[in-house]
């Protein structure tokens, strides 16, 4: 089962991408995906009620965050009305080491994002700062990435012993499915999504 | 091109729009916004840019005229960029764009549009709102 975990849609600033128009062109495309996760910048919507797109596409739509930190942005999966309450998801400059607690205190995941990018991903920080404590999991595969980019995350990933996933980081529509995440089990909700990432069984794919 | 004509998921044709510093200085002059930052390298490099900038109404210029090119008589009702990264003055540019959508009533077509600097990355994103003709 193939999920692009990172997409956004016209709900976020920069968002350009109409829900359902991100599942007609999947079908239309014939991508391989059996879904995505919306990832909309410094909030979590939890108001918009895809299930009818689902079932007209056959198609799984999930929601999470992309949050940012001082250690660059960071998707976060799994979102509750705890974690919500835990930091602000409004701010750009909330500590990293706040958001992966909070996330794990409240049975969520978080992952730093397209952290191979130049002075604003995690590995840029960490040549700066250091390495921080807490992250397992980060996206070696962003489907917006410069070239580079991702050999960077990949390389660092490895060397740091971080699990990977994918995502195209997609704003317009027809963009989505540039890279995603191939998961070893059926994913049917956020709660099975969580579990796979924790567990890691899932690996990232690239489809640029 | 007419709206029976298209389908969801057409590319449409790929523009290279000429950014050269004498094409962006007629544009400046025409458009009353002769700056520096537009036409002198060593001013905008001074500024902290990487060299003289395509204005970005120029880049929007030229996602339309892809637009007109691939359908010519057709209405941009919208045009509705993000700018991600600046387009360098005397480097090469890349148009593309893609139909999104069909509204069969009103016969508007979504495209979304991307325009590609010289090493390949995505300086602007955006969509646009098209009516063609039936």
């Amino acid at each position: 089962m193939i999920l692009d975990l990172h997409t956004h849609s016209v709900r976020s600033d920069d968002g350009r991408a109409k829900v359902d128009n991100y599942c007609q062109w999947i079908r239309k495309k014939e991508l391989p995906l059996d879904g995505f996760v919306l990832t909309e910048h410094r909030q979590y919507d939890d108001t918009s009620d895809y299930r009818d797109l689902e079932d007209h596409y056959g198609l799984l739509i999930l929601k999470a965050s992309e949050v940012e930190t001082d250690y660059g942005h960071v998707l976060v999966f799994g979102v509750n009305e705890d974690l919500t309450n835990a930091f602000d998801f409004a701010r750009v400059d909330n500590h990293i080491g706040d958001v992966l607690s909070a996330a794990r205190r409240c049975g969520a995941v978080a992952a730093p994002c397209h952290p191979g990018r130049p002075n604003v991903g995690l590995f840029a920080h960490y040549e700066r700062k250091g390495r921080i404590e807490g992250v397992d999991l980060v996206e070696i595969y962003n489907g917006g990435s410069r070239p580079g980019e991702d050999e960077i995350s990949e390389a660092e990933a490895q060397r740091f012993g971080y699990r990977g996933f994918g995502g195209s980081d997609s704003h317009i529509v027809s963009r989505i499915g540039y890279a995603a995440t191939e998961f070893d089990e059926p994913v049917a909700n956020i709660d099975d999504l969580v579990s796979a990432l924790r567990g890691g069984r899932c690996h990232a794919r690239t489809f640029r | 091109m007419r709206f029976s004509d298209v389908e969801l998921g057409d590319d449409l044709p790929e523009t290279h729009p000429d950014i050269s510093m004498e094409r962006v200085k007629l544009f400046v002059k025409s458009a009353y916004m002769d700056f520096p930052r537009f036409t002198d390298h060593e001013f905008a490099k001074a500024e902290g840019l990487p060299g003289a900038i395509v204005p970005g109404v120029m880049s929007q210029g030229f996602l339309a005229a892809m637009i007109h090119q691939w359908a010519p008589g057709a209405k941009i009702h919208k045009l509705d960029t993000v700018f991600r990264t600046t387009m360098v003055v005397d480097t090469s540019a890349t148009c593309r764009g893609a139909v999104t959508d069909l509204n069969e009533e009103s016969h508007l077509v979504e495209v979304d549009l991307t325009m590609l600097n010289h090493e390949g990355v995505t300086s602007v994103i955006g969509t646009a709102t098209v009516e063609l003709a039936d």
